[in-house]
């Protein structure tokens, strides 16, 4: 079909809407991706695991363990983050200084533990979670904006205005975007930079739960969602550029935007196609990433 | 990386395969079958009920006298929803445990994917997945036991054609399943008065299908047909209602599953979808042989793994009795040749999905009065107007 409908003004924002809301997500996740890499130049293939994480743990606290939906969304980030942290205290910490790709092996075989305790956990089947705040979907000049969108947003935004805050602002931050221009001369500098490769884990993992978590009232979860999130986040990383977080950002809208413009203008069979396409594109055209300013300069 | 993990996983399936020794006499030595099944992977919530059942059913049949005296014994495999892995299970299964039969697969791909080995072997293979090709690309090694795209797409067409609705859109997974429901759906509109106006896919992750919907509400049609089986379909139902779609929603046979009505809450309310009667058996009249199979059933395994049993769970049921019911009626030492032939003469054999009749030409055996329209009410399913 496709191209044969007309597009209307308010069809046009609704597929907006949605790349938006597809596109912050993938942002979350693209987050973790870039942070990890900017401290250790690996990729953590486990990023789609701590997103994956980040709904179970919500789910498991709130039927399971019967806590309201808040609390059980604040102990999901909190469980997940420390899960962050433990997996570099215990895979990738002892192995650290053998280079990114032992180190990105390490994460395909945490990616396959953290799933298949998922799998044992939780069971194979998919689970729901409440929205945040019910109600109907918002009227937007003539398009709609699910509540949880607003939700989506909202959290998206803040977690990249505390990350931009904590990397400009703070101490541990200003150590860190050191490790990421070179490790060896921040060690030199006397910064800890195993400490900031703990909390790059940690934080990648907290805000991949985020992203699990707030999307799951809308999916629903299950213990094998994080391999194919993962692959959207990561191409998300690398379009925008990876280290950079915003660029991240960037990308990860960029995608969201490209698959719902693909579905709206032209067929839903090729969303994915193009997707690819366009990532193809920038990585010979761009190598270093749409948005990405820094490793530009590098290069 | 999908591969390499289902790969692990497939090897860590391997290691799990049952190599119980049995240290009865030979005559007392268990009928294998093997059993090809999706315990992980995308088909994982369909693939763990059937192993439940398998394993059930076994305990039930060894304890009540095995077959003529001997036990039978089912190996199960884990394909991973994968199809080379599932290929791999069948050649292992027949090779090294010389099963004499298989039940499997849970999918329709991973089913083809066993086809070669099985023509090799010359065994008969039950499926329990619903792909019309598994039995449309004859083979008669190849049986079937949930009710196929050729017979749900014409009952579900009618039943709409009975409702006066014209303009249909249509939105399915890009997986086998959705791409085998869309082809039998186009092949049949025509036929029941009505017309595509919108045409959507989308792709077994995915996890959002906002920009489908608006594209279809565009098409303003008169009812959509959403072919596809996993946790998208809530999703779908979910956008939807978001979108304020005030159009009905009729889904497939794949859609019997509470988690749909769990994960989709409200917006569920009015979703159709055929199945058989096993989720309501009293549609059966209570006083049926039908209803009375059905309800032990359902009664036993929900005893056992405290939840009724789903759709899928009841396909596995008819793969294992189908062969098991054969087996009773041959002589000890019969041949694969004859175990096949038993199994084509299947006559009225009531299952859990309806009463089978396989014939040399049939190998799915159901018909459409198998079926009833279910409709969510109140987050439960009732039977539809």
């Amino acid at each position: 079909m496709g191209v044969d409908a007309e597009v209307t003004g308010s069809e046009l924002l609704q597929f907006i809407i949605a790349g938006l809301k597809n596109g912050s997500i993938y942002a979350l996740v693209a987050l973790g991706f870039t942070i990890v890499y900017a401290s250790t130049k690996a990729i953590n293939f486990a990023q789609g695991e701590f997103y994956m994480f980040g709904g179970m743990f919500a789910v498991f606290f709130l039927s399971g363990l019967g806590m309201p939906l808040a609390l059980a969304a604040l102990v999901s980030v909190i469980t997940v983050t420390a899960v962050g942290l433990g997996f570099d205290r215990v895979a990738i910490r002892p192995r650290r200084d053998a280079g990114p790709l032992t180190l990105i092996i390490i994460t395909i075989g945490g990616s396959m533990v953290f799933q298949s305790f998922a799998r044992h956990a939780f069971g194979p089947d998919e689970r729901p979670l409440p929205v945040f705040t019910a109600g109907p979907s918002i009227d937007f000049f003539g398009a709609a904006i699910e509540r949880q969108t607003l939700w989506i947003w909202a959290l998206t935004a803040v977690a990249v205005v505390a990350l931009t805050i904590l990397y400009t602002r703070t101490k541990l931050g200003r150590a860190m975007r050191a490790c990421m221009e070179n490790r060896e001369a921040a060690r030199l500098m006397g910064i800890d930079t195993n400490r900031v490769v703990t909390i790059s884990f940690g934080l990648a993992a907290g805000l991949g739960a985020l992203g699990g978590l707030v999307v799951t009232p809308l999916t629903q979860t299950a213990f094998n969602v994080g391999p194919s999130m993962g692959v959207k986040g990561f191409a998300a990383a690398i379009l925008g550029g990876l280290g950079n977080p915003l660029a991240a950002v960037a990308g990860g809208i960029t995608l969201g935007l490209l698959e719902s413009l693909s579905i709206g203008f032209l067929s839903s069979t090729y969303k994915d196609v193009i997707a690819l396409a366009v990532l193809l594109a920038v990585l010979v055209l761009r190598p270093e990433g749409l948005f990405s300013r820094a490793s530009r300069e590098k290069m | 990386m999908a591969l390499a993990l289902m790969l692990t996983l497939a090897m860590v399936g391997c290691q799990q395969g049952g190599e119980e020794t049995t240290d009865l006499k030979p005559t007392e030595e268990p009928i294998k079958i093997g059993a090809v099944v999706s315990l992980t992977g995308p088909y994982a919530g369909l693939g763990g009920p059937e192993k439940n059942v398998i394993d059930m059913e076994v305990a039930k049949i060894n304890a009540e006298g095995g077959i003529n005296g001997r036990p039978i014994e089912v190996l199960i495999e884990d394909d991973g929803t994968d199809e080379k892995k599932a290929q791999a299970a069948t050649a292992k299964l027949i090779d090294k445990e010389k099963v004499v039969a298989l039940i499997g697969a849970t999918g329709t791909g991973q089913t083809m994917a066993m086809r070669g080995d099985v023509d090799k072997a010359g065994i008969p293979q039950v499926s329990m997945a619903g792909g019309t090709v598994i039995t449309q690309q004859f083979d008669k090694l190849v049986f079937q036991t949930p009710w196929s795209n050729t017979i749900v797409v014409p009952y579900t067409l009618k039943y709409l054609q009975g409702k006066g609705y014209k303009k249909v859109a249509l939105i399915a997974d890009d997986g086998g399943f959705g791409k085998d429901g869309i082809a039998v759906l186009k092949a049949n509109l025509a036929k029941y008065g009505m017309t595509a106006v919108a045409e959507e896919s989308f792709k077994p992750e995915d996890t959002d299908m906002t920009a489908q919907m608006t594209k279809i509400k565009n098409a303003k049609p008169d009812v959509i047909i959403m072919w596809t089986a996993g946790a998208n379909s809530a999703v779908v139902l979910k956008n939807a209602e978001q979108l304020k779609i005030d159009i009905p929603i009729v889904g497939s046979h794949g859609n019997a599953r509470m988690e749909l009505v769990k994960g989709a809450g409200a917006a569920a309310e009015g979703f159709r979808f055929p199945a058989g009667k096993i989720l309501l058996p009293d549609e059966y009249g209570t006083d049926s042989e039908e209803y009375k199979v059905a309800k032990s059933f359902v009664d036993e395994y929900t005893k056992k793994y405290g939840e009724a049993p789903s759709t899928f769970a009841g396909h596995a049921y008819d793969a294992l009795y189908i062969i098991v019911d054969a087996l009773k009626k041959l002589p000890a030492d019969f041949t694969s040749a004859q175990l096949r032939d038993e199994i084509e003469k299947t006559k009225d054999f009531i299952g859990i999905g309806g009463t089978f009749n396989y014939s040399p030409t049939d190998h799915n055996g159901l018909k459409e009065s198998d079926l009833v329209m279910y409709e969510v009410k109140g987050g439960k399913w009732v039977i539809a107007k």
